[in-house]
């Protein structure tokens, strides 16, 4: 099952940025989305996955800056991060030797991957069409506030994780 | 970690970014991911509180018996939604069914047993330690814990079967046994004769030589059969290891050592043992069956070891062997330790050196390059001259080559020689 759903969001990720960057007819971007997908697909060595998912995002960002469908980059985001959870996930599964339970962690995990980033998308789509102005200096203290908080929180969750 | 510093990578350089170009639509891209990290550390596990209970089916076994690990590990602690239980395996022990390592989800008060089947090679095993590690279901999140669970387990040396032994120490016990103690009185091997002395059985009496001497009777007497004390010393140093394609000499030696405690036990004799190698590691004599354990226990815990002061037999306490008693030294046997072997025999002892083959057990291995053979022949000459000095010295030796049985070596060389066979002057031994 996670398997499958592994293919089925690394391919959606593959054709969201593939098909952003058509729209915005910068062919040549789509090269390295189609090889690293060929790479993994053909079963690349464990590094790949995070390279995998720091590409497809770097790749949606740029895409962003260009101009291309948000809507497109978006789900090409946020396609690879479920591609890389489950990825982990099922290696997880394979270390272990025995697994109590299997179709119900996989049941639970994936219930909860896909509210998760239900709700993510939601929230992106949500702040993209709410039109709040703000001036330069308030964005920039906000931008400031959110980076700040940001940071923190890792700190903790690094402090907190073994 | 790699993962959890990967997504706050990707979140700070998309924010960086839409701050940077003012495109709020890069910043509103790093919302699920940044969704995804603290629903993850909504769900990160909570203190660990696990309690872990181990169990094995024996304590001691031989070696080749298979022991089943029982683990039941309860969780008093918060719900973990993905725990990785593993068991750690001593080094030594081999997992033949079952598996130590289980990944699984934990409710409060919830057991999971791991069950699974290990065999080893001879020596003392200790369970320890029990690795806990919790995280939440995308694996960013986790804690580690180590809970001590302690086991012993004894993988005794195995013990083949032996026939009879036959030693002749110069004192022996006062109870009946099967050894010869140079003692006339009832017995079974005739030992001389005696004047009659009134209460003497009629059979015993020597008719013919009796008849020589008209005015006197004479009595046949008999050897009596005692118990007597054996030390058994093991060498334990480090020369006297050899290893060969993954096989130890040294393996061979305890095999030796418990077989012959095993047997000489069973004869009612009083053993103790002695290994000789890095440090000393000493059984006092003892008898029966709770003997037998000790000695085996204390094989199974013997490694050869290496020591400035143990290098050499010299430092053998003798006063841990009773005065005239049988010692059997079971060792491979080198030139300098002749010297001690004849410094033992001065003092009474009886010695009998039990000395598996390093020539040809090494020789195995080398194969058939004209030097090496060479090399072998010479080493070989070596051994066969200072097995011969050992035996004018009156040293019994039993030159072990170790692919032989046990059993079958020390009868052939230790065995008694058919009479018949005697008598057509065959059988003798050097």
């Amino acid at each position: 099952m996670t398997r499958r759903l592994w293919y089925v969001s690394l391919g959606c990720a593959t054709c969201a940025l593939v098909a952003g960057y058509a729209i915005g007819d910068l062919w040549i971007w789509t090269l390295p989305i189609l090889g690293l997908a060929v790479l993994r697909l053909l079963g690349q060595p464990k590094w790949v996955t995070s390279l995998e998912l720091l590409l497809f995002v770097g790749l949606a960002a740029i895409g962003l800056w260009q101009g291309l469908p948000f809507g497109l980059m978006l789900l090409g985001m946020i396609a690879a991060l479920i591609a890389w959870d489950i990825e982990s996930f099922h290696q997880r599964m394979e270390v272990a030797e025995r697994v109590d339970y299997r179709e119900a962690l996989e049941r639970k995990y994936l219930q909860r991957l896909l509210i998760i980033e239900g709700s993510g998308a939601l929230l992106a789509v949500a702040a993209v069409s709410l039109t709040v102005t703000f001036s330069f200096g308030s964005a920039l203290l906000l931008g400031l506030l959110a980076v700040i908080g940001l940071s923190r929180t890792i700190g903790f969750l690094r402090r907190e994780s073994d | 970690m790699r993962r959890l510093l990967l997504l706050s990578v990707l979140i700070y350089a998309l924010l960086i970014l839409g701050l940077a170009s003012a495109n709020g639509l890069i910043i509103a891209s790093s919302i699920p991911l940044v969704v995804h990290l603290t629903a993850t550390l909504f769900f990160a596990p909570q203190n660990l509180d696990l309690q872990v209970i181990r169990t094995l089916s024996a304590d001691r076994i031989s070696q080749g018996i298979p022991v089943t690990v029982t683990v039941s590990v309860t969780n008093h602690g918060s719900h973990l939604e993905e725990v990785m239980l593993e068991d750690i395996v001593p080094a030594g022990l081999e997992v033949m069914e079952g598996s130590p390592c289980v990944l699984s989800e934990m409710s409060p008060g919830q057991s999971i047993l791991l069950e699974y089947t290990v065999c080893g090679v001879r020596g003392r095993h200790a369970f320890q330690d029990f690795k806990v590690r919790a995280g939440d279901r995308s694996g960013l999140f986790h804690r580690q814990a180590v809970l001590h669970a302690s086991a012993d387990l004894i993988v005794l040396p195995h013990v083949s079967w032996l026939r009879r032994v036959s030693i002749r120490p110069l004192q022996t016990h006062g109870y009946a046994g099967p050894v010869p103690a140079r003692l006339g009185g009832s017995g079974v091997d005739f030992f001389g004769v005696r004047a009659y002395q009134s209460g003497d059985p009629m059979r015993w009496i020597n008719w013919r030589l009796s008849a020589r001497h008209p005015h006197a009777f004479f009595t046949n007497e008999f050897e009596q059969e005692r118990i007597a004390d054996v030390g058994l010393i093991l060498d334990a140093r480090l020369r006297s290891e050899v290893r060969v394609n993954g096989q130890s000499l040294f393996e061979h030696a305890v095999h030796a050592t418990a077989s012959l405690a095993n047997v000489f036990l069973t004869d009612g004799n009083r053993v103790g043992l002695l290994v000789y190698g890095g440090f000393l590691d000493w059984i006092f004599p003892g008898y029966g069956k709770m003997q037998r354990e000790r000695i085996l226990q204390a094989l199974a815990r013997a490694e050869p070891g290496e020591s400035m002061i143990f290098d050499k037999l010299d430092y053998i306490p003798t006063r841990f062997f009773p005065a005239r008693s049988q010692i059997v030294l079971v060792s491979p046997l080198w030139e300098e330790d002749l010297p001690i072997l004849i410094r033992l025999r001065a003092r009474g002892y009886q010695l009998l050196v039990i000395s598996q083959d390093p020539v040809s057990f090494e020789a195995k291995a080398i194969g058939s390059d004209p030097r090496a053979s060479l090399a072998t022949r010479i080493a070989r000459l070596e051994r066969t001259l200072l097995i011969r000095k050992a035996h004018q010295i009156g040293i019994q030796i039993v030159n072990w080559q170790v692919d032989q049985p046990f059993d079958q070596a020390v009868h052939a060389t230790l065995g008694r020689i058919p009479l018949w066979f005697r008598a057509v002057g065959l059988g003798q031994r050097g």
